[in-house]
């Protein structure tokens, strides 16, 4: 019984033994895996359905954390944007976290718990915080703070600000005044600069739009700010067509989300900066389909003009006592609903008596008035005719004619009174009372003779040879100003004078050197042909004539300035009147010929060159 | 010498443009009997008989100032007011400065109920009305002349010391009276070819060449409009005040056009 008993104590011992030795162990192997928190935070906790949130899971102190990987969240569609890093030294020591950040989009509506988070890695483990957001089926309230609206506000932007046309019929007919609505809707957005809507609006004619009515709307259970921009349209031409989209140019003002958690991230110090953005945004409307419906042509008045609505018509005729010749007013007033712009004159059934001037017309409201003044021509005349408007009335799809009057008058006979004023005046008896002279007015008579008669079609600005005349006188004033320009050169340039005579007085005198040849007259010919040679170069080459020998020659000449055979010649030449001098019996006729045919040759050589 | 034989050349051009202005007269004698003869009918009444001879007249392919009168005055009488107009219009372009043609073509305007319409700018319009009594013809010329006169001042210059005191005053005068009468030739030329007086007593103007199309606005018979286009039996027209449309080529007919 008491070795049961110790074998019952020793049972006890080893699993009290093994229990600590398990302990033991436990313990250790929570001294090897570290347990960190990090921060999981929401830039709002509260958001109607369909919008999103921006998750951020901050890690300190930590350099390298990879994207976690977030469980299912309830209520939620989870979608990683990215990470953002921040290092900072305070006292020497430096410290860095990153951030990962998620998108959430709220797929429920209700209270939602998200987090807390355990994440793994490297052996440590990391658990955040819980939040809390509740998701509202209508629109939310905006309690945030405005600083952190920028980027969400971008990404939902069609959802809080957008643009619709509309108007209040689908189909109107031809000229039927259609009022045409486009209206803004913002919500809980900065929006300012908000521009006119344009829109596309082929096939009618647009008014001018009002001045915006601004009011608050819940379309679709979220409250809007409105801005409503009225106009009226008209179709222009029957048929199917689209109107719009309309466009409103607009600035959209959103607080910029300050960077890092700086001490200085007041609101008044935000605001004392001005740390807004504006986003310059082009809102687009959808379009409209409208059929324009044409004017039917059973049962259309003769009369009808286009005019469009329900409209009454007021006649007042003034005076009703006149003579012949005297204007009478007729006031028409036409009122109502419809068109106004296509309401025309009201007419008068007949003219005949009447001479009849253009009505005055002015508009104001849904009033247009006429003003006509017409004048009886006859005494005949006992009324002013009825007077009608025809119109298409747009509610009952018929058209109706309206007729005033006939307007009974009096046509006044001049009194006898006025001619015995006449006689007051003391005319001598035969004189006759002046009649007033009746003055007529017609075209003037035909012309007995034709005239000038040309022919048809043809004008002088037609014709060719005349057109070509007239560069005659700017072809002679272009010779002229040639001329004129070489004179003053010939007078003011001696090279250019001298360079231009040079062939000239080589021509006399070679021409005098030919008479000489005729008379055999030796000398007399080879003064004048070496005078004429050393005339020529000199005005040539712009030197002293006299100063022109064979080595001046060679000077300007030599060096391949002319072909060798040239100055072959020249120096011939020279030689030739050298001989002269010492032994003139000794040249011939033949010598002499040849002599002035070299001269020639040279100087025609010389005129071909450019020296 | 050269001054002499440039002088002479200018002479010689002005003798050849001359020549140029009246070779285009044709020898009126021929057809003189049909003008009086449609003058005859006139007188007695037979309007439409007198017009077909005027008509006659002008398809032999002459014309001139009375003759257009006439025409329009035979329209005139028979109540084709538009017509009448044409030919005014078309009769100022060889006597712009007979009166009785400006009284009877105010009267007709005043018959119409039209106020005289022009087109262009008001700068435009005054030029215009400074040459107003000049036949295009006249006009052509006088810018031919103040051509050459410009032309020979500038050559005198070259020459003269005794131009040259004036030249830049009338150079300067010279060429403002070359630059207005070209523009008013250049108007006067538009408005022949260009201009359109409408026939019809009411032309529908549309904002598409075809019969269905929507009326715009409409034009009474005497408007004159500028034709800017064309297409198949469709003109595009621009009213003075800017407006354009479409309208039927037999609602109107072109100044330039054959006779109506």
């Amino acid at each position: 019984m008491s070795r049961l008993k110790n074998k019952t104590i020793n049972f006890k011992l080893l699993i009290l033994c093994l229990s600590l030795a398990f302990n033991a162990l436990s313990s250790a192997g929570i001294c090897f895996a570290k347990e960190f928190n990090f921060e999981a935070t929401v830039d709002r906790n509260k958001l109607s359905l369909g919008s999103s949130l921006q998750l951020a899971l901050a890690f300190d102190d930590v350099q390298n954390m990879p994207v976690p990987e977030l469980p299912a969240i309830d209520g939620f569609q989870a979608r990683y944007l990215g990470p953002s890093t921040m290092m900072s030294i305070v006292n020497g020591k430096s410290s860095s976290s990153i951030t990962h950040n998620y998108l959430l989009l709220s797929t429920k509506v209700g209270n939602f718990k998200i987090g807390p988070f355990k994440i793994e890695h490297s052996g440590d483990r990391y658990t955040s915080n819980q939040l809390s957001v509740e998701v509202l089926a209508g629109q939310v309230e905006n309690t945030s703070q405005p600083g952190n609206q920028a980027e969400p506000l971008i990404k939902d932007l069609n959802d809080r600000l957008f643009l619709i046309i509309q108007t209040k019929k689908k189909s109107a007919y031809l000229n039927e005044i259609i009022p045409l609505t486009i209206k803004l809707y913002i919500n809980n957005l900065g929006v300012r600069d908000i521009q006119y809507p344009e829109f596309s609006h082929e096939g009618f004619s647009v008014g001018r739009f009002d001045k915006p009515n601004q009011y608050q709307e819940v379309y679709k259970g979220v409250n809007f700010d409105v801005l409503e921009f009225n106009t009226s349209i008209f179709g222009l031409r029957p048929g199917e067509f689209k109107l719009g989209p309309s466009n409103i140019k607009c600035n959209l003002i959103i607080q910029k989300q300050p960077r890092g958690r700086s001490t200085f991230n007041s609101n008044i110090f935000d605001d004392f900066f001005g740390r807004q953005e504006i986003y310059p945004v082009n809102l687009q409307s959808g379009y409209i389909a409208l059929t324009v419906l044409p004017l039917p042509a059973e049962n259309r008045p003769e009369d009808f003009s286009g005019t469009l609505g329900n409209f009454n018509l007021e006649v007042s005729v003034s005076p009703l006592e006149v003579k012949v010749g005297d204007p009478i007013t007729l006031t028409m007033v036409v009122s109502g609903e419809g068109n106004l712009d296509t309401v025309g004159a009201p007419k008068l059934k007949s003219e005949a008596g009447f001479k009849i001037y253009e009505p005055q017309i002015k508009q104001a409201g849904n009033q247009k008035s006429f003003e006509q003044i017409i004048m009886p021509m006859s005494a005949q005349v006992k009324e002013v005719p009825m007077i009608s408007l025809a119109f298409f009335n747009i509610q009952s799809g018929e058209y109706k004619t309206i007729t005033r009057g006939p307007f009974p008058i009096v046509i006044v006979k001049p009194e006898k009174e006025e001619e015995s004023k006449v006689v007051e005046n003391k005319l001598p008896a035969v004189v006759p009372a002046v009649q007033e002279e009746k003055l007529g007015r017609d075209i003037i008579y035909i012309k007995e003779n034709c005239g000038h008669l040309a022919r048809k079609g043809e004008y002088l600005y037609k014709n060719r040879i005349f057109l070509g005349l007239q560069v005659i006188p700017l072809l002679i004033y272009l010779l002229t100003f040639i001329i004129y320009k070489r004179q003053r050169r010939f007078k003011t340039d001696l090279k250019y004078a001298r360079q231009l005579l040079a062939p000239r007085k080589a021509r006399t005198g070679i021409y005098q050197a030919k008479k000489y040849l005729d008379k055999a007259d030796v000398d007399k010919f080879y003064d004048t042909l070496f005078d004429t040679m050393q005339e020529y170069l000199g005005d040539r080459l712009h030197l002293p004539s006299k100063g022109i020998t064979i080595s001046v020659i060679d000077e300007h000449l030599g060096n391949n300035v002319v072909d060798a055979q040239v100055l072959v010649k020249l120096r011939d030449i020279f030689r030739d009147c050298d001989m002269v001098r010492y032994a003139s019996s000794q040249l011939t006729g033949e010598n002499m010929r040849d002599s002035l045919k070299k001269l020639e040759e040279v100087i025609d050589y010389l005129q071909r060159q450019k020296i | 010498m050269k001054i002499k034989s440039l002088t002479s050349l200018l002479v010689l051009f002005i003798v050849l443009s001359f020549h140029s202005v009246f070779a285009q007269e044709a020898a009126p004698n021929a057809q003189g009997s049909l003008f009086y003869q449609a003058n005859a009918y006139y007188r007695e009444g037979k309007y439409n008989v007198a017009i077909k001879d005027y008509k006659k007249l002008i398809d032999s392919g002459l014309e001139s100032g009375n003759l257009y009168y006439n025409l329009g005055n035979s329209y005139f009488k028979q109540g084709q007011l538009g017509l009448a107009l044409l030919n005014y219009e078309r009769a100022k372009f060889f006597i712009p400065q007979d009166s009785d043609l400006r009284s009877n073509f105010e009267y007709t305007l005043h018959t119409l109920n039209l106020e005289p319409q022009s087109f262009g700018s008001r700068a435009q319009r005054l030029v215009y009305k400074l040459f107003e009594a000049m036949t295009l013809d006249f006009l052509t010329v006088f810018l031919s002349i103040v051509y050459v006169i410009l032309i020979l001042f500038f050559i005198l210059n070259l020459f003269s010391s005794g131009i040259k005191k004036v030249f830049g005053v009338a150079v300067s005068i010279l060429l403002t009276l070359f630059i207005l009468s070209a523009v008013a030739l250049d108007g006067r030329i538009n408005y022949l070819n260009k201009s359109a007086i409408v026939v019809s007593k009411e032309a529908d103007v549309k904002f598409e060449p075809f019969a269905g199309a929507t009326t715009y606005f409409k034009l009474n018979e005497g408007s004159r409009v500028e034709v800017t286009d064309k297409a198949e039996s469709w003109y595009k027209l621009k009213r003075f005040d800017g407006k354009t449309g479409w309208v039927d080529k037999g609602a109107l007919v072109l100044i330039s056009g054959n006779p109506r």
